[in-house]
């Protein structure tokens, strides 16, 4: 009897040993990595199940995927943390949080990291569009990873229903108008429908972006340190925007909430929104009408802003972790991987080489509407990103709000923001 | 016509019956006091009369008027709380003057009124003052005079005199009966003292689980107490309830031999004398004493309390125990064998069955 | 000898506050201190180290026309919730302290509001606002009312942020006068109605002047809660449309951490702490003397 428990003890020390030497042993690198999720659908379980899949096939590296929230959240955050001495040795943030990042000191350029020929050829594997947010000053600072562009999904019931062609969505802005005023459903004074509703709440900025660029102008140089948000093009885009709900009565006055928007339009409340392609895979999941999607019309020429979330590396990080972290965003980033991310998301394939993947090939020809965020990176352009990114995005913020909800024409209101952001920038010029 | 008049009056809360079936009158100007230990009903039956609490079966009649459902401000009744009831933001003045507010009286009879009252009840150099500056005696004082300035023809009082100390609490008994008499105002006055109950009532309600026990003036029950329940709740120390036995010549005390009731059965009969009516007999200064020499019923002394004016002797009789109230100080002894006597008249005879007075029994006179 | 035993005294004294004093010193009066410290410095980066500017910081605020939005935003949030989710909270006290069928369901479901997280409340809220297929509008549609675009219309956007907050606080409010009448003897009710005083009469002569402590603790809380709770902003609006619902405490969080100008932020604070400071002991000072306390 006490033999038996004497053995049953002794392997049972043997193995708690075994164990702890091979914990010991196959931990040698612990990664702590933030990352935002700011589009409906279960995204956490996407990324925690590509984690699990890159832990298994690395067991010396250990990766704690932390989900932060939105973007915001997820950069003051993963600050916070660093700032309070917690480790975080990379994370997903904000593409345009770039400047900001660079300010506090608080990330390193890939090309300090990269060492062999081919890793640096990783580095130019992506979509050029992507990379715009993610170098300045001729280095690279961001890896493009949940990257989106926004898209114009529509209601094809809604567009058979008015008499329009389900298959030819507005191309140019005066078609958007023209069908636009189709599309509206009333009864009496009450819109049972809106044709279109571009949201205004959360990432006003990043829709103007869209309207600007389809007017030719950017917003900001590619040093982040001028604006034109008082340039004509840009003064007329908000115009344009205004008057969708002012003067042709397609869209609703006042702002539009980003995150209830999706809900509207599943409902059948609006014909046509403005969206960020995050929203895809929901959407075809949820919706219970024919719907398709398109590139934003254009003016003068088509155009949208990227947006999402970059990897960076932080500054304050030993060696062996930066090699063990760029094994990670190497991983996450594959082809096969970026690919399997697309699908399940609606997010862009960073990479050409992902969709030249068999399994994106056979979706996107399965299911046309996600090739769409990919051909329209053609007329892509950065997102708004400055120095001072914080306090400048919330001046045009304020001034884009400030006229569609009517309380200042669109040239005052830019005229003001853009004398503000002058003066914020001077000191970076 | 009575100024109060309760009929057939119960009130029941499901699975109790706090008051059961009270009926009696009081009459124009009397003093009328609801006696009884706590939790017999005589609260709620004050209540009941001034409309706090709904009547379950029943009816009360104010001033000849069925008044059972009408409202409290409509039975006009003042009425004195234990607690007192005062405002404590509000100082003396406003107090008093609340209801006379409530009603809108004039602004001039305001003052005329309570300039009156003030005086009455000794408040006028404290009308400016708040209740937290005012002693337990003169917070009773404003309590009092806002119910004298309604000039309500009724008052109820609930205990109004237990928060005071015993010298407060004399005091106010011989002032509030003067002023009632002064101000011919009919009081329905709710205590568990006896004493209060003694020294003010014209007329004594006694109460005990809800009914009716006995109704009376204080004499009525002090004397001629109809049941053991009001012989033991009045007086102290209240009235010896002995025992009795059936003994050869008669009735005896349980243990004893000597016929307290001649030619009478003494099973199932209690024998009432108060400890003030019994004498004690001595057998001589000196001497040893025995039960045949001592005259009277023998009995041992087990304690003496010494209270000043008189003693209160206990003594054991038989099988029962017997206080004796003795005048001045009684030089007793633990131990020592004593003889009780009473006179006949002093007597009185309780069945044992339903604790009621027996009034054909009448009782040997037991003497030197 | 007695000298030895006051200082052996003073000592142990000393000792026993020692651990309070410790948690007092670094979570309260340090971060004050600092914050203080900080609003005359400017915000540094790797470029431009932080140095010391002296009141710039205050200046700047002077001319920042968003920190008057904020400001005057802010009164109006006060202005809006304080008198009403008080009046309510007292209403409902009183109401649920009298014999009521079910009372304990109704007290409960008043109190709900306050335990749920305002996170999760705003979530529920937003679906109210929506328009179109929000609660709101569709409700009103039932009785032929337009749609409104409630939170994004300038004009009515704090009026929902005050909704939201009177709804969470009332209920919050009405267990400390519920607690309050409870405590208050039911003789003196009946010592009114023995006057022929209406319940009004009643309510309006003695429970409400009783509850005057009540409502002075109330009070103070509510006034500092019109400048702390912001939390439905950030789910609702984020203080926009064009900061027409931004509160001040909102407009710190934002130069904070969206601006990451802390040195602004803590400038923010001072005035905000400065703000209620003023308030509270006014409140005191003019409201102590009206006050019975039992």
């Amino acid at each position: 009897m006490i033999g038996r428990f004497r053995r049953v003890t002794k392997g049972l020390a043997l193995s708690l040993f075994m164990m702890f030497a091979y914990a010991q042993s196959a931990v040698a690198v612990e990664l702590t990595m933030y990352y935002p999720v700011a589009v409906g659908g279960p995204l956490t379980k996407v990324v925690d199940g590509m984690v699990a899949e890159f832990m298994k096939a690395n067991p010396d590296i250990k990766v704690k995927a932390i989900y932060a929230g939105n973007y915001n959240d997820a950069r003051i955050k993963a600050l916070a943390a660093l700032k309070s001495g917690q480790p975080a040795q990379l994370s997903v943030m904000f593409s345009i949080d770039i400047y900001e990042l660079i300010e506090q000191d608080a990330i390193v350029p890939f090309d300090d990291i990269v060492e062999t020929p081919e890793e640096k050829a990783w580095l130019n594997s992506f979509y050029p569009a992507l990379m715009g947010n993610g170098r300045t000053g001729g280095k690279t600072w961001g890896i493009p990873f949940q990257r989106s562009t926004i898209v114009m999904y529509y209601n094809k019931d809604a567009f058979k229903e008015a008499g329009l062609d389900p298959n030819k969505p507005p191309a140019t802005w005066d078609e958007l108008v023209s069908m636009g005023k189709k599309l509206v459903k009333k009864t009496g004074d009450k819109v049972d429908r809106w044709a279109i509703m571009i949201p205004s709440t959360g990432y006003p900025y990043w829709m103007f972006g869209a309207l600007t660029m389809e007017n030719d102008q950017v917003l900001m140089n590619s040093d982040g340190n001028k604006t034109f948000f008082n340039a004509t093009p840009t003064v007329s885009a908000l115009e344009f925007w205004q008057e969708l709900g002012d003067k042709h009565g397609i869209m609703p006055k006042g702002t539009i909430e980003w995150g209830t928007l999706r809900k509207n339009f599943l409902e059948g409340r609006t014909a046509i929104m403005w969206h960020s392609t995050g929203n895809l895979t929901v959407v075809k999941k949820k919706a219970k009408f024919d719907f398709g999607v398109a590139m934003l019309p254009a003016n003068k020429r088509r155009g949208t802003p990227t947006g999402g979330g970059n990897f960076y590396i932080f500054k304050k990080t030993k060696p062996e972790e930066r090699k063990a972290a760029m094994k990670l965003i190497r991983f996450l980033t594959e082809p096969k991987r970026a690919a399997e991310w697309s699908i399940k998301t609606g997010y862009i394939g960073t990479s050409p080489a992902a969709y030249k993947t068999p399994e994106l090939e056979k979706y996107v020809a399965d299911f046309p509407p996600a090739a769409v965020a990919r051909d329209q990176l053609e007329f892509a352009t950065p997102e708004l990103s400055t120095y001072q990114a914080g306090r400048v995005r919330k001046l045009l913020d304020d001034a884009i709000q400030s006229t569609l909800t009517g309380k200042k024409p669109a040239k005052d209101s830019l005229g003001s923001a853009q004398t503000q952001s002058e003066r914020l920038l001077k000191r970076y010029q | 016509m009575s100024a109060i008049e309760l009929r057939g009056v119960t009130k029941s809360w499901p699975g109790t019956v706090a008051v059961d079936n009270v009926s009696f009158n009081v009459e124009e100007g009397s003093f009328v006091v609801l006696l009884g230990p706590s939790g017999c009903g005589k609260s709620t039956t004050l209540r009941m009369i001034a409309g706090l609490e709904d009547v379950s079966e029943g009816a009360v009649f104010i001033n000849g008027e069925d008044m059972t459902s009408a409202t409290p401000a409509e039975r006009r009744v003042s009425m004195v709380f234990q607690s007192y009831a005062i405002f404590p933001h509000l100082n003396v003045r406003e107090n008093i003057l609340f209801g006379l507010k409530v009603r809108k009286v004039q602004a001039a009879e305001q003052e005329e009124r309570l300039a009156h009252v003030a005086n009455l009840v000794g408040l006028t150099d404290l009308l400016d003052r708040r209740p937290a500056q005012l002693s337990g005696g003169q917070r009773q004082r404003v309590a009092l005079a806002r119910a004298i300035i309604a000039e309500n023809p009724i008052c109820l009082m609930d205990e109004p005199l237990s928060n005071l100390d015993a010298k407060l609490r004399h005091e106010m008994r011989v002032e509030l009966r003067a002023l009632q008499r002064r101000l011919g105002m009919t009081v329905v006055y709710v205590t568990h003292d006896q004493t209060e109950a003694m020294s003010m009532a014209d007329q004594v309600i006694l109460m005990h689980a809800g009914r009716i026990e006995q109704v009376g003036t204080p004499d009525d029950l002090y004397d001629r107490p109809a049941t053991t329940f009001t012989a033991s709740f009045i007086g102290t120390p209240p009235m010896n309830l002995i025992t009795l036995a059936s003994g050869r010549s008669g009735a005896v005390i349980a243990g004893t031999n000597r016929a307290v009731i001649a030619g009478k059965d003494g099973e199932g009969r209690i024998l009432g004398i108060r400890p003030e009516h019994i004498g004690i007999e001595l057998a001589g200064k000196t001497g040893r004493r025995t039960k045949a020499k001592i005259k009277g019923i023998p009995a041992r002394v087990t304690s003496c309390d010494y209270l000043g004016a008189d003693t209160v002797v206990t003594a054991t009789c038989g099988d029962q125990l017997v206080l004796i109230r003795a005048p001045g100080r009684c030089p007793l002894e633990e131990g020592e064998l004593i003889g009780l006597a009473w006179s006949n008249e002093d007597v009185h005879v309780f069945s044992a069955e339903t604790n009621q007075l027996m009034p054909e029994a009448k009782a040997l006179r037991v003497a030197a | 000898m007695s000298s030895a035993h006051t200082t052996r005294n003073q000592v142990y004294g000393w000792l026993l506050l020692t651990p309070a004093a410790i948690l007092l010193i670094t979570f309260t009066h340090y971060p004050a201190i600092a914050t203080l410290a900080q609003s005359f410095f400017s915000t540094g980066t790797v470029s431009r180290p932080s140095k010391f500017i002296g009141l710039d910081n205050y200046r700047s605020m002077l001319e920042d026309e968003v920190f008057w939005k904020v400001l005057e935003n802010n009164i109006w949030y006060a202005v809006g919730t304080i008198p009403i989710s008080i009046a309510i909270a007292l209403l409902m006290a009183v109401w649920v302290n009298g014999k009521l069928p079910l009372r304990g369901l109704v007290r409960m479901s008043y109190f709900t509001p306050t335990i749920l997280p305002m996170i999760a409340v705003a979530n529920i809220w937003l679906f109210f606002y929506t328009p179109e297929i929000g609660l709101l509008d569709q409700v009103g549609a039932l009785f032929g009312f337009a749609s409104h675009n409630w939170l994004g219309d300038t004009d009515t956007v704090l009026g929902c942020i005050i909704a939201i907050a009177i709804w969470k606080e009332a209920g919050f409010f009405m267990i400390f006068y519920l607690a309050a009448l409870q405590t208050l003897p039911p003789e003196l009710e009946e010592a009114a109605k023995l006057e022929g005083a209406s319940r009004w009469t009643f309510f309006r002569r003695v429970t409400f002047p009783l509850l005057m402590p009540t409502t002075l603790f109330v009070l103070i809380n509510a006034v500092i809660n019109s400048f702390k709770l912001v939390d439905q902003l950030f789910i609702l609006t984020k203080g926009g449309p064009d900061n027409a619902s931004s509160l001040l405490l909102y407009y710190i969080y934002e130069a904070a951490f969206s601006f990451f100008d802390q040195n602004y932020a803590s400038t923010l604070t001072v005035v905000l702490l400065l703000m209620l400071a003023v308030i509270a002991i006014g409140q005191f000072v003019i409201l102590d003397k009206r006050i019975h306390y039992r």
